[in-house]
C-alpha cells in the first residue's frame, strides 16, 4: 500500500496487496516444504520402499497454514484497518479477496506438487500413496489418478480459510469466542472428508468422530456442499464483522 | 473543510455499567478542543464512538453531519490516534506509517518528513522501539492523515517533554497550515492549555462542562504578591492550590473577582491572572464537590 488509495476500489487493492505481501512472505516456508517433500524420501529410500506421499504430508499441513493465517489476520489487522479509517465492510470484502487468491495460490502449488511428485516417484518407481490405512490403502497409480486427487486441494484450502476466518473474528469479537471452535472444527473436518477420498488429516480424537458417514456422497454433491458451508462461513464471519467494536488498548 | 462532531442523547453502557449516560455534545468544525477528565470518565470511549470503534447502546453519533458507522465518506477522513497506535508490531516502522495510505488524505511525503525529524528508526520493527518512540510513532501517523476530524487520545504518554514541545508546535503548525477539527484527551493539561479553544469535562460518563478556555479562565483567578496582601484578598473566596516562596504567595481561587476586589488587590500590590486550567478541572472534579 505504498500508494494512496482511493476510497472506491481502496478494499480491492488491499486485498490484492495482503495476498502478494504473503506470497512474499511465506515464500521461503513454501520452497522449504518442496525441497523437503522431495528430498526426504529420496533419503528415506536408501533404508526402505518409499509406499506413501510425502508432498501429501505437506500438503495437508497447509490447510492448517491457511485457516491460521486468515484467522491471524483478521484478528490482527482489523482494529489496524478500521484505525486507518476503513469500513468493517470494507475490511470484510479485503479479507474475502485475499481468502479467494490464497487459497487459488496453494491449491494450485499443492496440485502441481502432486503430480510432479507422482513424476519423480515414477523415475524411482515408488509408490504414491497419500493413504496407508488399517482400512484401505489409496495409491494414485497415474496423473489422472494424482489430477482427480488433488483438483480438490484449492476449494479444501478455501473451506481452512472460511473455517479460520469466521474462528478469528469471533475470537475478536468476544473472550469467549474461541467457543466457536466447537463448531467449526468437526464442521470443517467433516466436509474436508467429504471432499476428499483419502481419510480427513488432523488429531485422531476429533477425525474419529466425524469421519466416514457420508464419504460415498459423491465428488459434485459435496463440492456443493463445501460451497454452501464456505458461504455460510464467509457470510457468519461478516456478520461478526459488522458489529464487532474494536477491543480497547491494554495499558 | 473541517468536521463538525456531535453526540444526541448517547448512552453506551460495558455490560451492565454505562461508560457514557445520556451524553448530548456538539463540537463545530475548525477547533482545537480539549478533552478533559479523570481516570475512567469515559474520555476514550466517547472518542471511541466518534471514530466508529464502537456503536453507542442508544443514541446518535455524527460527524460533519453525517451517521459516522460505516460511513466511508466519513471514517477515511477521521483519525483516532490511540496511546501507542493501532500497528502491527511486527511491522517495520515504513510499513507501519506506509499502511497510512489507505486513507486518501494521508501524506506520506509529510510523515517520512516527521519521522526523519522525530529521529524514528524506519527499518526497525515496531516491537522494538521505546514506549517513547512507539508514541512518537502513533503521533506522526496521526499528523500526517491530514484528517479533517483527528484525535489524539493520551498519545503523548512515554514522549519526554521535548518531544512532547516538537509534537505540539507541530500539531499547532498543521492546524494553522489546515484547520481542522482535532481533540486533544490528556491528563497534562497545563502543557497543551494554550493550544486550545475549546474545553469538555468529562466527569464519571457525563459532560460536566464545554466551554471556551476564556470562560473556564474567567471562573477563578490566580493572585500573586506579598503573602499578607495576598490573604487579605482572598478573604471569601475558595481558594484551590497555593504556593509560596519566601514571601511572595500564590493563590488561586474558584470564582471571578469583580471591580472593586480588583482595583483593592491591585492596590495591595497583588498580581490578579487567569486561573490555571488544571487547578480548575482538579477543582471541578474533586469528588468532595461532586458528591462522588
Amino acid at each position: 500500500m505504498s500508494k494512496t488509495a482511493t476510497l472506491a476500489t481502496r478494499r480491492y487493492t488491499l486485498g490484492l496487496a495482503l495476498f502478494g505481501e504473503s506470497v512474499k512472505y511465506f515464500a521461503a516456508w513454501i520452497l522449504a516444504a518442496i525441497i523437503l517433500a522431495a528430498v526426504v524420501p529420496l533419503i528415506v529410500s536408501q533404508w526402505r520402499s518409499i509406499d506413501i506421499s510425502a508432498w501429501y504430508l505437506a500438503a495437508n499441513v497447509g490447510k492448517y497454514l491457511a485457516a491460521i493465517i486468515a484467522g491471524g489476520y483478521l484478528y490482527t489487522l482489523l482494529p489496524i484497518l478500521v484505525a486507518q479509517g476503513m469500513t468493517r465492510r470494507e475490511t470484510a470484502v479485503s479479507m474475502g479477496i485475499f481468502g479467494l487468491l490464497w487459497s487459488l495460490f496453494l491449491g494450485t502449488i499443492a496440485l502441481v506438487g502432486f503430480l510432479g511428485e507422482h513424476a519423480l516417484y515414477g523415475v524411482f518407481d515408488w509408490t504414491q500413496a497419500p493413504q496407508q490405512g488399517e482400512e484401505y490403502d489409496l495409491v494414485l497409480g497415474s496423473f489422472g489418478q494424482a489430477l482427480d486427487f488433488a483438483a480438490i486441494y484449492p476449494l479444501s484450502y478455501l473451506l481452512y480459510c472460511a473455517g479460520g476466518a469466521l474462528a478469528g473474528a469471533a475470537i475478536y469479537r468476544s473472550d469467549t469466542g474461541w467457543l466457536i471452535l466447537a463448531l467449526v472444527v468437526p464442521i470443517g473436518f467433516a466436509v474436508d472428508d467429504l471432499l476428499s477420498s483419502a481419510d480427513t488429516w488432523g488429531p485422531a480424537f476429533v477425525v474419529r468422530f466425524i469421519t466416514g458417514p457420508l464419504e460415498d456422497l459423491g465428488t459434485w454433491p459435496a463440492v456443493v456442499i463445501a460451497l454452501a458451508v464456505i458461504a455460510i462461513g464467509a457470510w457468519g464471519t461478516r456478520r461478526i464483522i459488522l458489529n464487532t467494536p474494536i477491543r480497547a488498548k491494554q495499558a | 473543510m473541517s468536521f463538525s462532531a456531535s453526540l444526541r442523547d448517547v448512552t453506551l453502557k460495558y455490560g451492565d455499567t454505562e461508560a457514557l449516560s445520556d451524553i448530548t455534545l456538539a463540537l463545530e468544525p475548525g477547533k482545537i478542543y480539549g478533552l478533559l477528565g479523570r481516570n475512567g470518565a469515559g474520555k476514550t470511549t466517547l472518542l471511541s464512538l466518534l471514530s466508529a470503534f464502537r456503536r453507542p447502546t442508544a443514541g446518535e453519533v455524527l460527524v460533519d453531519d453525517r451517521p459516522v458507522w460505516e460511513n466511508i465518506d466519513v471514517v477515511s477522513q477521521v483519525a483516532l490516534i490511540r496511546e501507542g497506535g493501532d500497528f502491527d508490531d511486527t511491522d517495520t516502522v515504513k510499513a507501519a506509517i506506509e499502511i497510512g495510505a489507505l486513507r486518501p488524505s494521508f501524506d506520506l511525503d509529510y510523515a517520512l518528513k516527521l519521522a526523519e525529524r522525530f529521529e524514528l528508526p524506519l527499518d526497525r520493527k515496531v516491537n522494538q522501539l521505546s514506549r517513547g518512540k512507539r508514541s512518537v510513532l502513533a503521533a506522526v501517523c496521526g499528523l500526517a492523515s491530514r484528517a479533517q476530524l483527528t484525535m489524539f487520545d493520551e498519545v503523548h504518554l512515554g514522549m519526554d517533554a521535548p518531544t512532547r514541545d516538537a509534537f505540539y508546535k507541530e500539531l499547532l503548525a498543521e492546524y494553522l497550515d489546515r484547520p481542522h477539527t482535532v481533540i486533544l484527551s490528556t491528563h497534562l493539561i497545563d502543557e497543551v492549555a494554550n493550544y486550545l479553544e475549546e474545553v469538555v469535562i468529562l466527569d464519571r460518563g457525563r459532560i460536566m462542562r464545554h466551554e471556551n478556555v476564556e470562560a473556564f479562565q474567567g471562573m477563578g483567578a490566580t493572585l500573586t504578591g506579598p503573602a499578607d496582601a495576598v490573604d487579605a484578598a482572598a478573604v471569601g473566596l475558595e481558594v484551590l492550590a497555593e504556593q509560596r516562596l519566601g514571601g511572595t504567595k500564590s493563590i488561586t481561587v474558584a470564582s471571578a473577582l469583580d471591580a472593586a476586589d480588583r482595583g483593592r488587590a491591585a492596590a495591595a500590590g497583588v498580581e490578579i491572572g487567569p486561573v490555571g486550567l488544571q487547578d480548575l478541572f482538579i477543582h471541578l472534579t474533586d469528588p468532595d464537590r461532586t458528591g462522588a
